[in-house]
């Protein structure tokens, strides 16, 4: 079952075509990673299909519900780590998770942020302000913000930056065991270790055009390395 | 490096604002303000008629001190205004993080580029206005010159002034308090044992009249020392030095309980207070255009002594208590709301419930005025004048600027939009405030445009894709 549908989707900005006439549909309970190089429409991307952005042509349905109907709907039923946006500054850590969980009508909200705290382990840091946390740790709290309401998809935009590599083994972990109940995650990013570790399932994009889309165990049967793979179809264009 | 970061700056500002609305709209502002300025100042030979020349002289001193006070107190905030309104873009205002040059170095040039900014935006147009003006009225062009340059002065020696109390505070509220006990007692002191007038205190208007060498020093010291000593005693804040505070967001929500916004509410109250300079940032705010309400106060009793002093006030009031408005913005961007399932029209509801709370302090201000000018008799009809000018002229500010009135104001096309649908209430208000104040208990009827105006802004800034630098 397709829990993401996208058709024909393009984004201009002027001139430049972010993301050219896109098709692609993702199943349940895939591990999906968008890879790219730097500007080649991954965010872009994510905006669209999370209506945080307005597509210049084609449609996305998220759980059967499109898009550009009804973004906010979307947005219930999603959780999203975006590439850049912080926490409001004048609030805690934790404060700012009982914020997202107000907005998101959550009733056990303490409980539900105490997990995340324990499990990212910054506990010590709940009481201080948004700004005054490190890149690390408000990256932290994206997270912990994104799957609070346990969603059923998760779009995570560059997952992995600004995490030790303490944080970045517990966050593939709990992404494995999160698909493995069902769940689905669009991630992109431009680090290829990453998506050959944890990916189900790859796209390729590049100026916008999505030049491929498979498994990874497709390319791991034919003994292809994806680092090998990516630079030669980019390459090509 | 000279003034290289300083040249940078001003090109980065001038990018950011264009890139936003157009170089023509915003190019357009300060022509508009001259424009304004010069309207203005084409009523001066009437409210020479009520007024002498000096008391306008002195007023004029007194407004630009204040205007002074209320720009520079983008230095009670220092750096979280950059943060506010550069976001997370890598400006050159955050050069000292990856580059060998100073905070200090840093803040001064962005200073010295706020002043330039202000003064070309608003300055220097209204010196212009008022000079173009002088030679349709019957004023001398030289001394119209000469009062801009020491309302200059006054500008700066404002702007130096806040600037040295928002480092004292920085450092300590006790200082800051200590100080300006101090420079109460030395003023009090000057006049009352060496019988020194106020006007000689405000050195830029007794410079105008009496010009020395001793004076234009003071007036230099005046400008440079606390500047200089800012600077020298700036403090940044480190992230070692960070705190720690009590969860009180679900606290503070269950107090505005009341509203199905509570949670957004408690922010953004949290947002004032633990921003650097606290709820006190309203009531500076408030400074400058309640000085203003005063003044305009002033000439109303002078040239229509019947007048209702109260009911005028009330109508001015309304206007400037829209400004909390700007405040309550100026902390909150939409972009960290847009992963979340919020709408825009969401938080502006939001914002129009914390408005309303903070307007109790304009609401005070009415009944002291009141009380303090005998004029209880009329406060009802003040008190709706205020409640339907203020409500009105936020539901305009809402619809032309949505989230961002302190950005979208500088586009000339959006402020004159606004000035074109407040200012005839405004007349309208005034004049039917003079001939019977009994007619403003009819003015709730402006809050049915209003609320309808409102409706159609929430619609129009949901299709609206949000501000980004």
């Amino acid at each position: 079952m397709s829990v993401i549908k996208i058709n024909n989707l393009t984004k201009e900005f002027g001139e430049l075509t972010a993301v050219d006439n896109v098709t692609l549909s993702i199943e349940k309970g895939q591990l999906f990673g968008l890879l790219g190089p730097n500007g080649s429409g991954k965010t872009t991307m994510i905006k669209m299909l999370t209506g945080q952005l307005k597509p210049t042509n084609g449609t996305a349905k998220i759980l059967d519900i499109d898009v550009l109907d009804d973004p906010i709907k979307v947005r219930t039923k999603v959780g999203i780590i975006p590439e850049q946006e912080t926490p409001p500054s004048f609030l805690t850590a934790q404060e700012y998770l009982e914020f997202v969980g107000s907005i998101r009508k959550l009733s056990n909200i303490k409980k539900l942020s105490e997990k995340w705290f324990k499990m990212l382990d910054f506990e010590d840091q709940k009481n201080a302000l948004c700004k005054d946390l490190s890149r690390g740790t408000r990256q932290k709290l994206m997270v912990a913000q994104a799957f609070l309401h346990e969603p059923q998809i998760a779009f995570i935009d560059e997952p992995l930056i600004n995490l030790d590599p303490i944080i970045q083994r517990t966050l593939k972990d709990f992404l494995l065991d999160y698909i493995k109940k069902g769940n689905t995650v669009f991630f992109s990013t431009h680090v290829l270790e990453i998506a050959e570790e944890i990916c189900t399932q790859i796209g390729i994009i590049d100026k916008g055009k999505l030049l491929h889309k498979g498994s990874i165990t497709e390319l791991k049967n034919k003994r292809q390395h994806l680092e090998d793979f990516f630079l030669k179809l980019v390459k090509e264009g | 490096m000279g003034f290289e970061i300083l040249k940078i700056m001003i090109k980065e500002e001038w990018r950011l604002h264009t890139s936003l609305f157009g170089k023509r709209m915003f190019a357009l502002f300060p022509i508009m303000i001259g424009i304004g300025a010069f309207i203005a100042s084409l009523f001066l030979p009437y409210i020479k008629t009520i007024m002498t020349t000096q008391q306008m002289v002195q007023s004029a001193h007194y407004i630009f001190i204040l205007f002074g006070v209320s720009i520079g107190s983008f230095g009670l905030a220092g750096k979280e205004i950059m943060n506010r309104r550069f976001g997370q873009a890598s400006l050159v205002a955050y050069s000292s993080r990856s580059l060998p040059v100073s905070e200090r170095t840093i803040f001064l040039n962005f200073l010295i580029k706020d002043i330039i900014y202000y003064v070309i935006l608003w300055i220097l147009p209204i010196i212009f206005g008022l000079v173009i003006a002088t030679l349709f009225i019957k004023i001398n062009t030289i001394s119209m010159l000469l009062v801009c340059g020491t309302l200059i002065l006054s500008f700066l020696i404002g702007l130096s002034i806040v600037f040295f109390l928002s480092t004292l505070y920085a450092h300590s509220i006790k200082l800051l308090i200590a100080f300006l006990t101090m420079g109460l007692v030395a003023i009090l002191i000057l006049i009352n044992f060496y019988s020194i007038g106020i006007t000689n205190i405000l050195l830029p208007y007794s410079i105008y009249y009496n010009p020395s060498v001793t004076k234009l020093l003071l007036i230099m010291i005046l400008i440079f020392v606390p500047s200089i000593l800012s600077l020298i005693f700036l403090k940044i804040d480190y992230p070692e030095k960070k705190r720690q505070y009590k969860n009180s967001l679900m606290d503070l929500s269950f107090k505005f309980k009341f509203s199905q916004h509570s949670y957004y509410i408690a922010k953004d109250f949290l947002d004032l207070k633990r921003s650097e300079g606290g709820l006190g940032k309203i009531i500076f705010s408030f400074l400058f255009p309640i000085g203003l309400t005063w003044l305009f106060l002033y000439i109303f009793l002078e040239l229509i002594p019947t007048v209702k002093a109260i009911m005028i006030f009330a109508v001015f009031l309304g206007i400037v208590s829209a400004s909390i408005y700007n405040m309550l913005t100026a902390f909150d961007t939409f972009n960290p709301y847009m992963f979340l399932p919020v709408k825009v029209s969401t938080i502006i509801k939001s914002k129009i419930i914390s408005y309303l709370i903070v307007s109790i302090f304009s609401f005070i201000i009415l009944v002291l005025v009141a009380i303090s000018l005998n004029q209880l008799e009329w406060f009802i009809p003040a008190l709706l004048s205020f409640i339907t000018i203020s409500f009105y002229s936020l539901s305009m500010t809402i619809y032309f600027a949505g989230l961002h009135p302190t950005i979208l104001f500088y586009n000339s096309k959006i402020f004159a939009q606004y000035i074109c649908t407040v200012s005839p209430i405004l007349f309208v208000f005034t004049i039917a405030s003079i001939l019977n104040p009994y007619i403003m208990l009819a003015s709730p009827v402006l809050l049915i445009p209003a609320l309808f105006v409102l409706k159609k802004s929430y619609k129009k800034w949901d299709k609206w894709k949000p501000l980004s630098i």
